[in-house]
């Protein structure tokens, strides 16, 4: 697969949908291209986060450590972002990511995205809507639960 | 040393300098004659008459004679200028040969120089001494006495002429020289002076240019730049004012001298013509005075030019010579005596006092004993006298007062063939050679050449004039290609047993696993050692067998295959499958190799490649047109930097422009294919490579093969059954290329890499193979913490009597405790003095001295 399909990857993927296809090309140039076996690690709850994932294709496992060990809490597909919040902020990694069949990953630096977005202030614009609407679902979601909570 | 030059010039080349002055003697006639010789062809053979002419016996008839004078003559021209070559070539060498051992003296003085004495002298001031500043004394040295003599010796005949023709205008010819031999001096002495000052200048300037080299980061870092420049500049303003000065000097004494030699002949027109005019004088020997006076400009001119020369390059060497003959120089014998005195016994120190010159390098009356055979801890912060007492007792500073001796033997009096080689002494500030580490380890044991080198046919004809000559200057004999590793000193027989406990010590330090990994970086050649390429080719195919076993593994690797594209291989790999036999090629340079460029012409990968790099360059140059060159993306990812994007812009705009002009250049064509080549595929991901291409790639191989690895000597195949000498050990070992479209491909394939050479015992060769790493200007390319163990085996390897070491793994850690335990092992047996800042690990020596400013404040012992 070369660049073209990349970013047609990219475009895809909703935090990128209002990016430049030149800008979204450059972002694909500076990754790196990595394949991973069934059972292989992305990267593991709790330690230093420095990239995140874009799953080309191919589906990975999200694991959280509970008291009787790490559990399979959702699954991640073709098309989605991994482990953004690690390269804008520095905490550690929530959860564990394992490759559940082959998986085909493009891996955005942390510097190297931040950098991008210093260049391509439209970009950090794009980026932050995603995240402000992200964050507004969350917070529906919350108060949903929360009402729901409340009634009963 | 020769206080002057002309004393040292005497001293070493009286019976050369003789020899010069009667060739120089025996030629004048030679050269008088062929001045006179076509006079007389002319006057007396060409229109003389009264021939046929009898010489000898002989009868000439005119015709004869002129034939006879002109082969005469040119049997002279012969005869004068194959003398004057010899005589030049001859003063050539014995200037060369005294330069030789002027340099060598003061070079050998300066390694005479007390320790102290470098407090006050730096490398900045001394080379410019040792190199340049005795230059002009070489070619001075073959004319010092046969020029004056000579141009003297002239001037007096000519002045002889002019006497007997007429004492009074002989008196009016040498009218001025008093005026001129007085003044003349007088105006030198100030071009002496100044040339003094400009040497001394110079030196400064040597100096300061030298330390700015030195504190670079330390210029670098406070933004001192400015500073040293103006500082720089100042002096060699200074330089200029001194030089102009000389200038002005030295053309006006050229001027006087001239005036004065022109106003002779005015006494000559005025007195001459009065006293012809009188009736005196006969016009003829006027004229003959006058054209003898015009005779007597040349030598006189000649005289005064070699003065000015002996007084401008004595001053030079007294200016140099002045440096080095300090008064407490160690005597010659101290370097260059072979004989060994056996240190055994105790280290004895008697009411011992030392003055380094400043508060905080001083010793007072100290007095200890340490057995032979035990070990002393030295205790005391820094200028606390530790490390001078640690000094005094390694012979390396002698005592003001007091006696150091060590069994007996007093240590100023022995020469460093006994003090270097029974003593091993580690100090705080260790120096690394420039070299390998090879080099370094075994520095130690380098005293004298042990086995000489065979020589035969030519090598041994140079080598015996090599000789010849240095017993010729009083320079050493000694062979630098010998072998001078002292092995029986290190307690081995040979090399190899030497390299074997080299390693033990490096483990004991715990620099060995560092060797081992600049061995695998390092490269080597195969001719030198052919087992040890098998042994590599052998864990090769077993890391190929591993590879092929386990999935995983696989999976990380990309390993040469010649019927395979090599995607996390360069195109360049790919295309060639062979390497450069220089690894110093880059990338940049190799498209422009002839077989090179021959075998992309011929195969028509030329255009190809040039299409690839204008595919790449135009990628480039459009994803990076709008990012800022300080963003640092580029560097890291973009295989141009940021400067040659603008001609890489320009280069894609003419590859895609339509028109035939203005085209691309040679050059622009390099750069394409020259970006072609880095290209890695599974790692640029540019989609230039189709699977068409790749073939064609693959099928191109065997052409080359054919076409350059074959016919020269420039390319190494990639093949599996030999060892490439570009590549590394390592990348030499593992057959391929970890793959760079995986996660930590390259740390995990190492893994294995490292478990397989310990399997095969292989970590030993390649520890060795790191021994010949080069670790760069003053062990630059080594750590601090690498520097200091590598000196400290230096000392271990040396097997001395006596080791002592200052500020060595001193520290409370469990490594350096360790380190003590392990040294003390090394060492047992063996006096140790332990010179450390640190108290509280006194107690783990025998003895216990505790020093604080310069004197002794508890010395104990404890058996153990």
């Amino acid at each position: 697969m070369s660049l073209e399909t990349e970013v047609e990857v990219l475009r895809r993927v909703p935090l990128f949908r209002g990016i430049e296809e030149t800008k979204l090309r450059l972002l694909a140039f500076i990754s790196d291209r990595m394949q991973y076996r069934d059972g292989e690690r992305l990267c593991t709850q709790g330690e230093e986060g420095d990239c995140a994932f874009i799953l080309l294709s191919g589906v990975a496992d999200v694991l959280v450590k509970t008291p009787d060990g790490e559990r399979k809490v959702a699954e991640v597909g073709e098309h989605s972002i991994v482990g953004e919040i690690a390269i804008l902020c520095d905490v550690p990694r929530t959860a564990t990511l394992i490759a559940s069949g082959e998986l085909d990953v493009l891996t955005v630096n942390k510097d190297d995205f931040l950098k991008l977005l210093k260049e391509f202030p439209d970009m950090s614009l794009e980026v932050m809507r995603t995240l402000a609407l992200r964050l507004e679902a969350t917070t529906q979601a919350l108060a949903a639960a929360r009402s729901a909570n409340g009634d009963e | 040393m020769q206080k002057s030059l002309f004393s040292f010039i005497w001293q070493f080349s009286a019976r050369q300098q003789i020899f010069i002055l009667c060739v120089t003697v025996f030629s004048y006639p030679i050269t008088y004659i062929l001045l006179e010789l076509p006079k007389l062809i002319v006057n007396d053979a060409v229109q003389g008459d009264g021939f046929p002419r009898s010489f000898f016996g002989f009868e000439f008839d005119q015709i004869a004679y002129l034939f006879v004078l002109c082969i005469s003559f040119l049997g002279l021209v012969v005869v004068s200028n194959g003398l004057k070559l010899f005589i030049n070539i001859y003063k050539g060498r014995l200037g060369e040969r005294m330069l030789r051992r002027l340099r060598f003296e003061l070079f050998q003085r300066v390694l005479r120089f007390r320790l102290t004495h470098f407090r006050k002298v730096s490398s900045g001031e001394i080379i410019p001494m040792i190199t340049s500043e005795v230059e002009d004394v070489g070619g001075f040295i073959g004319e010092a006495f046969a020029l004056p003599a000579y141009q003297g010796g002239l001037l007096v005949v000519q002045l002889g002429f002019i006497f007997m023709q007429d004492p009074l205008l002989g008196l009016a010819a040498v009218s001025s020289y008093p005026i001129q031999g007085y003044i003349i001096p007088k105006l030198q002495r100030k071009v002496v002076i100044l040339a003094r000052k400009r040497v001394k200048n110079v030196r400064v300037i040597a100096d300061k240019v030298g330390e700015s080299i030195n504190g670079i980061p330390e210029i670098h870092a406070n933004d001192t730049a400015a500073w040293h420049s103006a500082d720089v500049s100042d002096r060699l303003y200074e330089n200029f004012k001194i030089r102009y000065q000389i200038f002005n000097w030295k053309y006006f004494i050229k001027f006087l001298n001239n005036f004065m030699n022109q106003l002779t002949p005015f006494f000559f027109y005025l007195i001459g013509g009065y006293l012809v005019i009188e009736g005196d004088l006969s016009i003829g020997a006027l004229l003959a005075v006058i054209a003898a006076y015009k005779d007597l400009a040349g030598p006189w001119k000649e005289l005064l030019a070699y003065y000015q020369m002996t007084a401008d390059v004595g001053v030079k060497y007294q200016t140099v010579v002045e440096n080095f003959d300090p008064a407490d120089i160690y005597p010659v014998e101290r370097l260059t005596s072979d004989e060994k005195v056996a240190l055994d016994g105790d280290l004895k120190l008697s009411n011992v006092s030392f003055s380094g010159g400043v508060a905080g390098q001083e010793v007072f009356d100290v007095s200890l004993s340490i057995p032979m055979g035990q070990s002393c801890a030295v205790v005391g912060p820094d200028g606390s006298g530790r490390a001078e007492v640690l000094q005094l007792a390694a012979g390396l500073l002698s005592p003001v007062s007091g006696k150091v001796e060590i069994g007996g033997q007093d240590l100023d009096k022995l020469a460093a063939a006994s003090l270097g080689r029974e003593i091993a002494y580690v100090g705080g500030a260790v120096h690394i050679w420039t070299g390998t580490i090879r080099d370094n380890l075994y520095y130690g044991l380098r005293h004298r050449p042990v086995v000489p080198l065979e020589r035969d046919g030519d090598s041994l004809k140079a080598f015996n004039r090599r000789l010849k000559e240095a017993e010729e200057t009083r320079n050493p004999t000694y062979d630098v290609e010998a072998v001078w590793e002292d092995f029986e000193a290190a307690g081995v027989s040979d090399m190899d047993k030497l390299d074997r406990h080299a390693l033990e010590l490096l483990k004991a330090v715990g620099l060995e696993s560092d060797i081992y990994r600049l061995g695998l970086q390092s490269r080597f050649d195969p001719k030198m050692d052919d087992d040890f390429a098998e042994r590599i080719l052998g864990v090769r195919k077993q890391l190929a067998h591993r590879i092929a076993e386990d999935k995983n593994l696989a999976g990380l690797v990309e390993l040469w295959d010649s019927a395979q594209f090599n995607t996390s291989a360069t195109l360049a790999e790919n295309l060639f499958f062979a390497v450069p036999a220089d690894p110093e090629i880059t990338m940049d340079q190799m498209p422009d190799l002839p077989e090179v460029k021959a075998f992309l012409k011929v195969t028509g990968f030329g255009e190809k490649l040039q299409d690839i790099g204008v595919k790449i360059a135009e990628t480039m140059v459009e994803l990076f047109a709008n990012i800022s060159g300080d963003s640092g993306l580029l560097g890291t990812y973009s295989f141009i930097t940021q400067e040659d994007l603008p001609e890489f812009e320009r280069i894609v705009r003419i590859a895609k422009s339509n028109s035939q002009r203005p085209g691309l250049s040679e050059a622009d064509r390099a750069r394409l294919i020259g970006l072609a080549f880095k290209l890695v595929p599974a790692k640029h991901r540019l989609g230039v490579m189709s699977d068409d291409l790749k073939e064609e790639i693959i099928e191109a191989r065997a052409k080359f093969q054919d076409m350059v690895v074959a016919k020269n000597d420039s390319f190494v195949a990639i093949d599996p059954e030999v060892y490439l000498p570009p590549l590394t050990i390592e990348d030499n070992l593992l057959f391929g290329r970890a793959r760079v479209d995986r996660r930590d491909a390259r740390r995990r394939i190492d893994e294995v890499i490292r478990s397989v050479v310990e399997e095969t015992g292989l970590r030993e060769p390649i520890i060795f193979a790191g021994f010949g790493y080069h670790v760069g200007v003053a062990g630059s390319r080594l750590s601090a913490s690498q520097r200091r163990r590598l000196a400290l085996v230096r000392a271990l390897l040396k097997n001395a009597k006596v080791t002592i070491l200052d500020d060595i793994a001193g520290g409370l850690t469990d490594e350096d405790k360790q380190a003590r335990i392990t040294l003390r092992k090394v060492l047992a047996g063996k006096s140790l003095i332990f010179g450390t800042t640190n108290p509280s690990i006194a107690g783990e020596f025998e003895h216990q001295v505790v020093l604080d400013q310069g004197r002794i404040v508890s010395n104990e012992h404890q058996d153990s």
